[in-house]
């Protein structure tokens, strides 16, 4: 006959064990519940090598070339990231000095996430506090979640997180315009999609087929601000003010509590979490949507960002690409 | 046992540069709490040169003063210091002990000392070279780790050339450190500070001998004092850079630049002598290669260091930007040691055009000096300064140089020019 099987270990077993051989399992009681897996994550954070300016392989322990003096970036100038079903990338552009945008990804049993930070380019050593902020919001979010924290608690604890990082990359003597980024995430699970965010950078739900496209963020600036509240930014405000934040982690900041949304997706689709390296050439979610191609996640954050860079690249761009429903597929990685 | 860091270095600087910008300043304050290193305070010898011409006895109280002056610096030797007491004339004798060697310092070695110092008589003319010479000879035997001296002189340098000075200085430097003074009214401002700089010590006039006893006192309990002896400015500069120069800014002016000791390609070190309990400024101007919008390097790795030890450092960046705000702003402290450093420059060009005959440099230079010392609230500059000009308007460097001025004066101004103060507190605000 067909040799019967245990069930905790698939060793073929006889009919009349009471117990497996090869793993002692009971054999009367079902399967064991699968133990949990903790959460994986990565991000695009981790300096060159090398030193761009001069190729010199030894940075001081304050992080500048022992050579040339050049600081060492927090990342590299470009990074392409891919874990189980997801993928990000994220590129300096063509205007900048160096990459200040950060970007990561983490997968659970069966959630989904990507965060994006974007440094502030008019703070000082914006690259620190975004990639400082990347990776604690991260870690923080898969531990969150791996305790079966709901997703707003979890995203709360992400941007403290990302807050303490950032405050941290001030360094002792935090000066007057010290480290600052933004934070965006996205928690996908199945059944819904939670955002929350601190600042400028954005989430868009991109559905597959007729449905509608939508920003599932609202920015921090002071132009959405009143947008939000459905009055027109006022006359004396200039235009190069309108777009100017208003909220950001770093050790200046005063208010970085995250704004939380939870969506419902209506069918399966995609979720873009990106910076504003890419959303300036296709803010509308309808018009991202119409440029985003139905390609798997890498090849479409690499069209992305392609496509942010042939539109003059103006700043750094960071995407990160989450299918819905979320899949976890380990075995592709 | 708890270590509490002795040193501690603070940078201050603007470190934003506009787009085309290659010059990053800096002021390094250096500040030491003078517990000094695990173990005991360095061991000190000192040589007192003292003049003994024959202009000492004019007015007598001159010669009476200094040896006054010395036996109280004598008595504040403590036991167990070497030292030994050089007697200056055309050329350089024993005045104690009788052989070309230091003594170890106890109650009867000081008073033996103080009884060879009294029976000193003024006689013969004056070459300080020699004087220099003889006391590095008395160094040179000794192992003590700080090798202080004291050179008093009532006059010029009239025996020997600036050439002859000048190689004997070089051949002293970094062997001992000597604070020099002049007393009376014929000394040059100008040689007093040649030695005292080159010497890494302090220079000064005493117009009234009055004043050598407590000065000669203080120099000694200083020098006593003093927790390092042989302390030294490390800096660190990119590749592609070059240093502008390196200048300690306070408590007094003196141009390092030309005394580096290069440690490695990237590494070299300027002496600055024995540190006590003390704080210090120093100016540091890297040039760098041209950078872009948004990059940032380390300009310069200051470090204080004691041998190989670092006992602390700071660190000068420069960040480019093309926000003009931040890179127009300029450090107030920078700006105030240009402004003390310019000051000294113009005080001594100024008398230097004067005693050449060259009314209107020394006018223009002059009224520069007392327009930089009226914006830095330099009083005891402005006053020195208001012995030698008459002041038409200090707010916009008005002056006409005096037809009558006793010479120390301009010789005080000289000798002071190098003296700066710190900024002021509300500058900063």
């Amino acid at each position: 006959m067909a040799g019967a099987r245990c069930a905790a270990c698939a060793a073929e077993v006889a009919a009349f064990d009471a117990f497996c051989e090869a793993c002692g399992h009971e054999l009367s009681q079902p399967a064991p519940a699968p133990a949990a897996v903790p959460g994986r994550w990565i991000s695009s954070s981790g300096g060159p090598a090398t030193c761009p300016g001069c190729g010199g392989s030894a940075f001081s322990v304050e992080g500048y070339c022992d050579n040339c003096g050049q600081r060492r970036a927090s990342a590299k100038d470009h990074s392409e990231l891919q874990l189980g079903a997801l993928a990000a990338v994220t590129d300096k552009g063509l205007r900048h000095h160096r990459n200040e945008d950060a970007v990561g990804l983490g997968v659970t049993t069966s959630i989904v996430v990507g965060v994006v930070c974007d440094g502030v380019s008019t703070s000082t050593r914006p690259d620190a506090a975004s990639n400082g902020a990347v990776d604690a919001a991260l870690g923080a979010l898969m531990d969150a979640l791996d305790e079966r924290t709901p997703a707003g608690d979890a995203i709360e604890a992400a941007a403290r997180a990302g807050q303490a990082a950032a405050t941290l990359a001030a360094g002792p003597d935090p000066g007057p315009n010290p480290p600052a980024s933004t934070f965006v995430c996205a928690v996908v699970s199945p059944g819904a999609v939670t955002v929350g965010w601190v600042g400028d950078s954005r989430a868009y739900w991109l559905p597959e087929g007729d449905g509608v496209a939508a920003c599932l963020t609202v920015d921090d600036s002071v132009s959405a601000h009143f947008a939000a509240r459905g009055v027109a930014v006022p006359d004396d405000i200039p235009d190069s003010q309108a777009g100017a934040l208003v909220r950001w982690l770093g050790a200046d900041a005063t208010d970085t509590q995250p704004h939380v949304h939870t969506f419902a997706p209506p069918g399966p689709g995609r979720v873009l979490v990106c910076s504003d390296g890419l959303f300036r050439y296709r803010s509308g979610a309808a018009e991202l949507a119409a440029a985003t191609p139905r390609a798997d996640p890498l090849a479409t954050a690499q069209a992305l960002v392609r496509l942010a860079l042939d539109a003059g690249g103006q700043d750094n761009i960071a995407v990160a690409v989450l299918p819905y429903p979320p899949q976890r597929g380990d075995e592709h990685d | 046992m708890t270590e509490q860091p002795a040193f501690r270095a603070e940078v201050f600087q603007n470190e934003y540069l506009a787009a085309d910008a290659t010059v990053v300043d800096a002021i390094v304050t250096v500040t030491s709490s003078g517990s000094g290193p695990a173990g005991a305070a360095p061991t000190v010898a000192q040589v007192i040169m003292i003049d003994c011409s024959g202009s000492m006895s004019e007015p007598s109280t001159k010669m009476s003063e200094a040896k006054r002056a010395t036996a109280a610096a004598i008595d504040a030797l403590p036991d167990g210091v070497k030292f030994a007491v050089v007697a200056g004339r055309g050329r350089a004798e024993m005045a104690y002990p009788g052989e070309v060697q230091l003594v170890t310092a106890s109650a009867r070695s000081r008073a033996a000392a103080k009884r060879a110092v009294t029976q000193l008589t003024p006689a013969g003319g004056t070459a300080m070279g020699t004087w220099l010479e003889l006391a590095r000879r008395l160094f040179t035997r000794s192992q003590a780790e700080l090798k202080h001296a004291i050179l008093l002189t009532d006059g010029r340098n009239e025996h020997e050339t600036a050439e002859e000075l000048a190689a004997i200085l070089a051949a002293c430097e970094g062997q001992f450190l000597c604070d020099s003074r002049g007393v009376g009214a014929n000394w040059s401002g100008t040689e007093l500070r040649t030695i005292a700089s080159s010497l890494l010590g302090t220079a000064d006039g005493l117009p009234d001998p009055e004043g050598l006893t407590d000065d000669f006192r203080s120099m000694t309990a200083a020098a006593m004092g003093k927790a390092y002896a042989q302390v030294t400015l490390r800096l660190w500069t990119p590749a592609g850079s070059s240093i502008r120069f390196v200048k300690q800014a306070f408590p007094h002016v003196e141009d390092l630049t030309g005394r580096r000791r290069e440690l490695s390609a990237r590494i070299g070190e300027y002496p600055l002598g024995a540190w006590g309990t003390e704080s210090r400024d120093y100016h540091v101007c890297v040039e760098l290669p041209k950078g872009a919008a948004g990059e940032e390097i380390l300009a310069a790795r200051v470090s204080l260091a004691l041998g190989d030890e670092v006992l602390s450092q700071g660190l000068m960046r420069a960040v480019w930007t093309d926000d003009t705000a931040l890179s127009t702003r300029i450090n107030p402290r920078v700006a105030h040691y240009t402004g003390q450093a310019e000051l000294a420059d113009a005080i001594q060009a100024g008398l230097a055009a004067r005693d050449a005959g060259d009314i209107e440099t020394a006018t223009s230079k002059l009224g520069r000096a007392v327009q930089l010392a009226e914006e830095s609230g330099h009083t005891d500059t402005a006053k020195l300064l208001a012995k030698v000009v008459d002041v038409v308007d200090a707010r916009t460097g008005t002056v006409r140089l005096r037809q009558r001025v006793a010479g120390v004066d301009a010789e005080l101004a000289n000798v002071r020019s190098v003296k700066t103060i710190r900024v002021k507190k509300t500058e900063e605000a």
